[in-house]
């Protein structure tokens, strides 16, 4: 791709919404002298759900990271709500792909959600409740005794999800969350997680390897080219919503952005 | 800084505190002496043998200690992994002695063998036993339940099983034992000497610290220590060589 | 407990009252002089005479007593330190070579050391006991904090938990098991080590007890505390073991 293109493309990133709640300014980040991250410029409007795509090495995790403030950028800005990210925040939260090391063993489900009440400072009075409340949200009602060695990996990833709604965050960044689970389960919670944005109205940035599910809950798909990591190319998706995993999936209009999509990856990799 | 150097760098300022510290205060203590002073003991008793003589007596017995013990431990363990009936009827027996500290041994040695090797390397046997036996039952229960298939899918004899499929698989935890079980042989040696027997490298540091003499007991303690260190620096080479790389993160457990 | 496990039980224990049938019947016929081995009922009546007239009880209290606080001191010292130099790559650098040379130095070779400075006294004791137990709680606990997953490290950051709250509530419950079985070794190593200091030291208590008893040939007694001590040693085991498993129950409870 030629370089004018990507920079039209960078430009379109960053002034495709009005209001951001995520933006990352001309964001340069290396890593013992290999380039990871180069000029990324993009915003993502309150609300929105981003999916961004990517072949191994193309910096997706690194953005969310850096979107997180778990490591700081080289160069240029990134803002969440309006205020540049100096580190991790409390209204914005991070859901790990490895659940199995994201939560304390040693702790029951409830506790598990407990920490982040902990962290936040939540009185001990008030936290049954709200912990209650946060496991039947994310259908683990009747689970709250039990450790996290005893779950299935949905439950796990859904726990996860549980401690990070704990936090009311108004960003939800989500590392490849149902990458390790398996088809059925993970179409389950792409649901869930499609109705939690809903209700809450949080702001998704959701880093996935699947091209299907990138279309499936975005309203925009991301794709970064490798070497250093790089804006490839935008797709809106304009598919209705509420999505339905049957319907949604048949439609034309997934079909050619699949194609797309599938496209822009071999090319990406090749 | 690299590794070596930072490994050696607190080492070296605590030998040049304490060469100060003891030069400066200029007391003759029972319990310190200089490091150098330390280190000129430590040559003279190498270069007229004697704690060369005195390293060969606690060998000798940790090692034959290791071997009467290790090999009992061995057998048991063999017999109690592989016939489970057994090892449930000896479990009360076992249980009952292996809480017993291979020290309080130590007068029960003196009262019926008397002073010597034959006392050393009992105790030190004793304590050797349990290990090898716990470790060995553990590591033949461990084996992966799709082998015991398999033998059987193959129509393998029982000794077949045992020689073909049961020892091999269990070998490496095996030797992880026994490098615990010296490990342990050199400690339990070295404290029956200091407690009783008047023989061997705790004998002679014991002796150092009568005859009024640190500079000869800090010697002693460092030899030992090089001892330990080294017999632990040879048994892991040799585990290396005989398991490859992949097996050494079982040490651990 | 089933009724299976219920008969293996009765059939372990009928093999070990063989066991001290057997010793019974060896001390009977003299097969093994009885300066060397009293039969089982000399033995288990010089037990109960030392316990009702008390002698007993008070030396086995005594190595308690060394054996319990050495090894606190040990466990104190051993995990304050631990988690400084666990959590810190730096210090590790410093130090931990310097422990793997004293890690294999049997702990009884300090002993002399210990005397030269302190002399036969009770702090002496205490001093070696302490010593040698803080090793093994001291290398585990290292090892227990150096191996928490990064990945926990990062949800407490993500969760913006101030430092004590990310030592206590994720660091010190990741490196728990570790600590355990370092606590648990050292018990052992203390218990061998009072044993030992009051060999040496002639200070009160069933070192003490059984040396003079085999000194003076009073086998009965001699084997009566050595009992003791192993009733002693499984006592303390179990009771870690309790512990153990009462704090990491979230660990076998696996699926």
């Amino acid at each position: 791709m030629e370089r004018a293109d990507l920079h039209g493309l960078a430009e379109a990133g960053a002034c495709a919404v009005g209001a951001a709640a995520i933006e990352f300014h001309n964001v340069d980040l290396s890593y013992s002298g290999k380039p990871i991250l180069a000029g990324l410029s993009l915003a993502v409007g309150k609300g929105e759900i981003v999916c961004v795509i990517g072949p191994s090495g193309c910096g997706k995790t690194t953005a969310l990271r850096v979107a997180g403030g778990l490591i700081k950028p080289d160069s240029g800005s990134v803002k969440v709500g309006g205020k540049p990210v100096t580190g991790p925040r409390r209204d914005v939260a991070i859901v790990f792909q490895d659940y199995g090391k994201a939560l304390l063993p040693w702790r029951t489900a409830a506790g598990n959600v407990s920490l982040a009440l902990e962290a936040a400072g939540t009185p001990a009075r008030q936290r049954k409740e709200r912990i209650h409340a946060l496991l039947e949200k994310v259908g683990l009602h009747g689970h709250a005794d039990k450790y996290p060695t005893e779950m299935s990996g949905g439950m796990q990833q859904r726990l996860q999800i549980a401690r990070c709604l704990a936090q009311e965050p108004s960003v939800l960044l989500m590392d490849e969350p149902f990458g390790a689970l398996d088809a059925m389960t993970r179409q389950t919670l792409q649901d869930e997680m499609l109705s939690i944005a809903a209700e809450t109205g949080a702001t998704v940035f959701f880093v996935t390897h699947d091209l299907e599910e990138a279309i499936y809950l975005g309203d925009r798909v991301i794709g970064l080219l490798p070497n250093p990591g790089r804006i490839g190319t935008i797709a809106k998706v304009t598919l209705p919503r509420p999505r339905n995993q049957l319907e949604t999936r048949e439609m034309a209009e997934f079909l050619r952005l699949r194609r797309a999509l599938f496209d822009f990856i071999g090319k990406a990799e090749g | 800084m690299n590794r070596a150097a930072k490994a050696l760098a607190v080492p070296a300022l605590l030998l040049v505190a304490a060469e100060i510290a003891t030069r400066l205060s200029g007391t003759t203590s029972l319990a310190v002496a200089p490091p150098s002073s330390v280190a000129v003991a430590l040559l003279a008793a190498l270069g007229d043998g004697t704690m060369l003589a005195a390293t060969r007596d606690t060998l000798a017995c940790a090692f034959g200690g290791l071997f009467v013990g290790g090999a009992i431990g061995l057998v048991l363990g063999l017999l109690f992994g592989l016939v489970r009936p057994l090892d449930r009827l000896m479990e009360l027996t076992v249980e009952a002695i292996r809480p017993i500290p291979s020290v309080a041994l130590i007068p029960i040695g003196m009262l019926s063998l008397g002073f010597g090797y034959s006392f050393e390397i009992a105790i030190v046997a004793f304590a050797c036993v349990w290990t090898m036996l716990i470790m060995t039952r553990a590591a033949i229960g461990g084996i992966e339940p799709r082998l015991l298939e398999v033998s059987r899918a193959l129509r393998l004899s029982t000794l077949q099983r045992i020689f073909k499929i049961v020892i091999p698989a269990a070998l490496p935890r095996i030797i992880v034992a026994f490098r615990l079980a010296a490990g342990f042989a050199l400690v339990v040696a070295v404290t029956v000497e200091i407690a009783a027997n008047p023989q061997g490298m705790g004998y002679g540091i014991l002796i150092a610290q009568q005859s009024l003499s640190p500079q000869l007991m800090l010697a002693y303690l460092l030899w030992i220590g090089l001892v330990g260190y080294g017999l632990n620096v040879l048994l892991s080479l040799a585990q290396q060589r005989l398991l490859g790389r992949a097996a050494m993160g079982e040490v651990r457990q | 407990m089933n009724g299976r496990r219920v008969l293996w039980l009765a059939g372990s224990f009928l093999v070990a009252a063989g066991f001290v049938w057997i010793w019974q019947w060896i001390a009977d016929h003299r097969l093994i002089s009885p300066v060397f081995l009293p039969g089982p009922d000399r033995a288990w009546a010089a037990l109960v005479k030392g316990m009702t007239d008390g002698d007993l009880t008070e030396k086995l209290f005594a190595t308690i007593r060394r054996m319990i606080y050495g090894w606190l001191l040990a466990s104190l010292v051993g995990i304050a330190l631990g988690a400084a130099i666990g959590t810190s790559k730096a210090l590790r650098e410093y130090l931990a070579p310097m422990f793997e040379f004293l890690r294999p130095l049997p702990a009884s070779a300090i002993i002399p050391v210990a005397i030269a400075l302190l002399g036969l006294s009770d702090p002496m004791a205490l001093a070696v006991i302490a010593f040698g137990s803080l090793w093994p709680v001291l290398l585990a606990t290292i090892h227990g904090f150096s191996a928490v997953e990064p990945r926990l490290y990062e949800v407490g950051r993500a969760l913006r938990l101030s430092r004590p709250a990310v030592i206590f509530k994720i660091a010190l419950p990741s490196a728990s098991p570790d600590i355990l079985a370092g606590m648990r070794l050292g018990l052992t190593v203390a218990l061998i080590l009072s044993v030992v200091c009051e060999m040496l030291a002639g200070r009160d208590g069933l070192g003490n007890w059984i040396l003079l008893s085999a000194r003076s040939f009073r086998a009965p007694d001699l084997y009566a505390g050595v009992i003791l001590l192993g009733v002693l040693g499984y006592v303390s085991s179990m009771a870690i073991a309790a512990v153990e498993h009462r704090l990491l129950i979230w660990r076998g409870r696996a699926r």
